[in-house]
């Protein structure tokens, strides 16, 4: 009895510990509709918190927990067998040198932006492009994203590169989340649902502390489709009306087993207290950035009166 | 038929050349030690490596010695020295017209030259014949890098550093130098030794592919996916004919072990240097998987040789204090820092 009881503690603490290192890891895997806060503007809302303080007796800045949905490229490629700490620190460098230059906004999938780009080809040698973000990915300077619009009927998507410096400008014209990470199935919606005016005007946020998560379902378009749709859990589309038996083979398909697999969440997530560290030095960098942008918009305006 | 006879005999020759091994060569000294149990308080064990610590810091090179460096010219057939690296990983970088531009990160670690083997004794060596059976014979120097705790290497493998009075490293590389390139034990190699924009060979491992099918391994075509070919879409087909010797020819493709070989890249442009981290970014790949060892030296290929003079013998710090640049990018890269690229 007694050994039970110790193998069952052991077993608690294992898994204790496995939770306390991947608390935040894990709810990510978990898709939360709860609306992020923001730390935009992070001097009139103080969001970053101070930890009590290390062995030197100096407060430690830590990052707000968002930082990791707001900038998701900071953190490296999770496979162990291609990371490397040093080569990681020489990114985030030169990825926050990239920012000082151009203001790369805070966006998700679901947000409508603007992106003006360098182009020999185009008549003002600037071609501006506005879409909603139908997916994101890569990491450090590979970080990518791709714009969606429907444009004389024609659906155009673009992969913009956030780190190239033909890239002058990212605007967000309306920032909100939706009720997927990946909103690929618009190639298959009706095209209402992925048309925006290009000459869209910034939207101002009525709440600027919270983003907010668009509820919308989607409507798609009579088969045939892209892909298989009703074996990917879509939360952000309506109901798509399909002959049971495609159901039935979905669930055949399904891995319900995943969502239990601890280890494979812990090889696609970076651990907790590297995240800390990434982000608390990343926050203080931005931090900065920001500063001075406001300083330089704020001397500009003094300027013109 | 006397060009197609002559590329049959090439591939025989190579095909019984041994291309792995899992040990080292026999004339090498036992390297790792068996860990011993040592029951040794903690307090101990710290006091043993804070009097390592103070033995071997401060390393500078062996003054006095005949191979001081005095002020050797530098002429276009010097053979300088190499620098052992770790390969860390690639990332993408753009020049100035926005052309992406993928760049092999390598760290350089901390080199320090071992031994110098001078040219009539290196020719009597095993590998000095053969490197240098027509030929004038050259230098060798001896690098190693990535200092190490003395306790997890043989006896004998420290003594390859002892008597230069260093911490002994776990790698070695061996490159061949002439004479007036060579440089006195202790001294320390950087990522300074190299000039922003030359052009580099990089010689490392491939990565271990394991036991490759005939498809991967050599790029066959295999069999049809469908339209009803039984059992046979990843293999090769016939391996000979009937007539010619009637047999299989050495040397004929086969699945076999991939990879792990190990295989020069040559000819990769520096594009960027960080002095302060000792880091080098080259264009292109570079042979092996990430965080695997490779050489660097300077190019063979003769066009893309030196016309000025690099750092000879090596890159040493300016005696004034002054620090050297900490990042230097070529002229064709887009610096991060600047202004957007408008075409």
């Amino acid at each position: 009895m007694l050994r039970r009881a110790v193998l069952q503690t052991f077993r608690q603490g294992l898994a204790q510990s496995f939770f306390k290192r991947n608390a935040v890891s894990l709810s990510e895997t978990t898709v939360t509709h709860q609306p992020i806060e923001t730390s935009n503007e992070a001097d009139e809302k103080s969001v970053s918190k101070q930890k009590p303080g290390d062995e030197s007796g100096n407060t430690v800045v830590v990052a707000p927990p968002e930082f990791r949905f707001m900038y998701p490229e900071f953190l490296p490629d999770p496979a162990m067998e291609r990371r490397n700490r040093l080569k990681e620190k020489l990114e985030r460098i030169d990825m926050l040198q990239r920012r000082s230059v151009v203001e790369i906004p805070e966006f998700y999938t679901g947000s409508v932006m603007a992106v003006t780009v360098a182009d020999a080809n185009s008549p003002n040698k600037f071609a501006r492009f506005v879409g909603i973000c139908i997916q994101r990915g890569g990491s450090g300077l590979r970080a990518w994203f791709i714009l969606r619009n429907v444009v004389d009927k024609q659906g155009v998507e673009i992969l913009y590169e956030m780190y190239c410096p033909l890239i002058q400008k990212i605007e967000v014209l309306r920032l909100e989340r939706r009720l997927d990470e990946s909103l690929l199935y618009l190639r298959d919606a009706l095209p209402e649902y992925s048309t925006f005016p290009l000459d869209m005007e910034p939207e101002r946020r009525l709440n600027n502390s919270v983003v907010p998560i668009n509820p919308l379902k989607v409507k798609l378009r009579p088969r045939p489709w892209l892909e298989r749709w009703e074996r990917q859990n879509l939360q952000g589309v309506e109901d798509l009306n399909l002959p049971q038996r495609f159901y039935d083979k979905a669930e055949k398909v399904a891995k319900p087993w995943e969502k239990y697999d601890l280890m494979l969440q812990y090889r696609k997530t970076i651990p907790a207290e590297e995240q800390e560290k990434i982000f608390a030095d990343v926050h203080s960098q931005l931090q900065q950035q920001e500063f001075k942008r406001k300083m330089r918009r704020r001397r500009g305006t003094d300027n013109e009166q | 038929m006397f060009w197609l006879f002559f590329n049959h005999e090439q591939v025989r020759t190579m095909s019984r050349v041994k291309r792995r091994t899992t040990h080292p060569p026999y004339w090498h000294v036992l390297k790792n030690n068996q860990r011993q149990d040592e029951k040794i308080s903690s307090d101990n064990l710290r006091f043993v490596r804070e009097v390592i610590q103070d033995k071997y810091k401060n390393k500078s090179p062996i003054k006095g010695s005949d191979l001081d460096i005095e002020k050797k010219e530098w002429d276009p057939k010097t053979k300088r020295s190499g620098v052992i690296a770790r390969n860390i990983g690639v990332q993408h970088m753009w020049e100035k017209d926005g052309k992406k531009v993928v760049c092999t990160v390598l760290h350089v670690l901390d080199n320090h030259v071992i031994r110098y083997v001078p040219p009539e004794e290196y020719a009597k060596s095993i590998i000095g014949a053969k490197v240098f059976r027509n030929r004038k014979p050259l230098g060798c120097l001896v690098v190693g890098a990535e200092a190490a705790n003395p306790d997890r290497f043989t006896r004998q493998y420290c003594s390859l550093f002892s008597e230069v009075g260093l911490l002994p490293k776990k790698r070695l590389a061996r490159f061949i130098v002439t004479p007036n390139a060579v440089l006195p034990p202790c001294t320390p190699l950087t990522a300074g030794h190299f000039v922003i924009g030359q052009a580099v060979d990089v010689y490392g491992k491939t990565i271990d592919y394991g036991f490759q099918g005939v498809v991967k391994r050599w790029g066959f075509k295999g069999g049809p996916a469908s339209h009803g070919a039984t059992k046979f879409h990843r293999r090769g087909g016939t391996i000979g004919t009937g007539r010619d010797k009637a047999r299989v020819w050495p040397g004929q493709k086969m699945p076999g072990h991939m990879g792990s070989e190990r295989r020069f890249c040559r000819g990769l442009k520096i594009v960027r240097i960080n002095m302060k981290y000792n880091v080098i970014y080259v264009k292109g790949t570079v042979p092996g998987p990430t965080n695997s060892i490779v050489q660097i030296f300077d190019t063979l290929l003769p066009r893309r040789k030196f016309t000025e003079a690099p750092p000879h013998p090596t890159y040493f710090p300016p005696e004034d204090g002054t620090l050297p640049q900490e990042d230097i990018w070529d002229s064709s890269l887009h610096v991060f820092g600047s202004p957007s690229i408008s075409v």
